[in-house]
């Protein structure tokens, strides 16, 4: 009886397997060629920057924490606070979401360190832990584009806009996209499907990777993106022609970050809400998706999480898409 | 029908019981494997957390939890009772505290009266699961981490946000 169930699962899980590939390549066929050469340049550059490094330093990492302060000799624009955890165990690789820099900078878990410092490793679980959850709540925006681009259908004509900086306090984490009808009112399985596939994310763990690139690299990468390539150089001009692009899994979007390690820190998660916000042109229209999330391992009774998802439903109140920039620094894009 | 309530006659326990009994390997066969779980029962009577291999801890757990539940629905007066717990309890000054210390404290709870969670394995060891079984209502520190004071954390933030919003709708009804 076991058996023939064990070797039914089995069966089902291999055509889904089939079926999530074909449903890969029929995505991939239709027009995310443009995705396939951004990954290219991605990897490309990544590599370049590894290499461009030469003679490798040394550098002493003070770590801060438990179970005792240590100091690490790490290699200088290699190692990351990851690598640090992995001298430590194998639970301080798993829970920590964030690091902290000279007690002050919060760092992403993949960045290579660039000098000698302190490092503190940060979980969700720790008194103050405002910087997490802002990376968090970024990282559930980054999230959100990547399930939208693989949950929509190329007829849709999705094209991403950007995401507003992470406040918690608004209860929902927010995403503007947009689509090429003017009408779309979602259903409730539609939510479900695009919140489904938020929690396949998290079940394939995906690393979250950081790069920093030229403009003109980004450029070359979002050349086939309207919306991204018009953003790019008051981006740029802020942070002197540099921009810092996150990558996870084949999706690559630009944000100033930080964001946690990996994608398995989502617990908990609902995308209740798309609003129309605005027309764009003569077809097509902006649209604001919401959702909340909590990270794994936090647990909330359905009715308090009922409230949160029912509050995250109102229409978000930060920046709108096609609203000008009132100030540089303000601008758009955490 | 001039029928009695079948359902009463037994103790309903509030855990989940599987359907077959593991055997527990033991060379004492059949009798090794009980001596083994009323071991086990009067450690946790005793010490009211106990830490162990995880097949033994959810074996002998529903025999601690039908020992309190029939010494709480018979009383100390219960022949077939005061035997059960004869038998279970190795150390006979705990059948004073079944009844004197346990009935008094579980009488009025509508959850189970024991506790299991699931421990880290040993690495490197025998690589069994490992488990911990404890009372309810112990006196030891809770070992579940408490989420619901720090108001920093996520879901905090979040749900006091909401309050505070509800709160203030309230108010903008009652000026209206």
């Amino acid at each position: 009886m076991t058996m023939s169930a064990t070797k039914l699962h089995k069966i089902s899980w291999c055509a889904l397997r089939q079926l999530q590939q074909y449903r890969t390549k029929a995505n991939f066929s239709a027009g995310s060629a443009s995705i396939a050469s951004r990954n290219e340049l991605f990897t490309q550059e990544q590599r370049r920057q590894r290499e461009a490094i030469g003679r490798i330093d040394k550098i002493e990492v003070r770590y801060l924490g438990l179970p005792e302060d240590v100091t690490l000799v790490m290699n200088n624009q290699i190692s990351t606070p990851f690598n640090c955890a992995q001298h430590l165990s194998e639970g301080h690789c798993r829970r920590s979401a964030l690091a902290l820099i000279d007690g002050s900078v919060p760092w992403d878990m993949h960045r290579p360190l660039q000098e000698s410092c302190t490092l503190q490793l940060l979980n969700f679980n720790i008194s103050e832990p405002h910087v997490v959850n802002k990376a968090f709540w970024r990282t559930c925006s980054f999230m959100l584009g990547a399930a939208l681009t693989r949950v929509f259908k190329a007829e849709a004509k999705l094209q991403l806009h950007s995401f507003p900086g992470p406040n918690i306090k608004s209860g929902s984490f927010v995403h503007d996209i947009v689509l090429e009808t003017q009408s779309w009112q979602p259903t409730k399985s539609e939510m479900r499907a695009i919140s489904a596939e938020m929690i396949k994310l998290a079940a394939q763990d995906l690393r979250i990777e950081r790069l920093d690139v030229q403009q003109e690299l980004a450029q070359e990468m979002f050349k086939d993106s309207k919306y991204k390539s018009e953003q790019l150089p008051s981006i740029a001009q802020q942070s002197n022609g540099r921009v810092t692009l996150y990558r996870l899994g084949d999706h690559i979007d630009i944000s100033r970050g930080p964001m946690v390690a990996s994608t398995h820190f989502l617990g908990k998660c609902t995308v209740g809400a798309a609003h129309k916000v605005a027309d764009e042109g003569p077809a097509g229209a902006f649209y604001r998706i919401q959702g909340v999330a909590l990270p794994c391992g936090f647990k909330l009774n359905h009715v308090a999480y009922g409230f949160l998802e029912e509050r995250s439903q109102k229409l978000n109140p930060a920046r709108l898409p096609h609203e000008p920039f009132e100030e540089h620094q303000q601008m758009q894009l955490s | 029908m001039n029928q009695a309530d079948v359902t009463k006659l037994m103790s309903q326990l509030r855990i989940a019981v599987r359907p077959n009994q593991r055997n527990l390997k033991n060379p004492d066969g059949a009798e090794g494997r009980l001596l083994k779980l009323r071991k086990t029962v009067t450690a946790l009577m005793k010490h009211e957390r106990i830490e162990l291999y995880y097949n033994r801890a959810d074996e002998a757990r529903g025999y601690a939890e039908l020992l309190i539940s029939n010494a709480i629905r018979h009383g100390d007066r219960h022949r077939a009772t005061m035997e059960l717990a004869d038998y279970w309890l190795l150390e006979k000054q705990l059948v004073h505290k079944l009844f004197k210390v346990l009935v008094p404290r579980y009488e009025n709870y509508n959850v189970s009266y024991t506790r299991m969670y699931k421990a880290p394995r040993d690495y490197p060891g025998m690589y069994y699961r490992q488990s911990v079984l404890e009372l309810r209502g112990n006196p030891y520190p809770s070992l579940l981490m408490d989420q619901s004071q720090n108001r920093n954390l996520l879901h905090n933030v979040l749900l006091d946000e909401a309050r505070k919003e509800y709160r203030r709708s309230k108010l903008a009804d009652l000026v209206k």
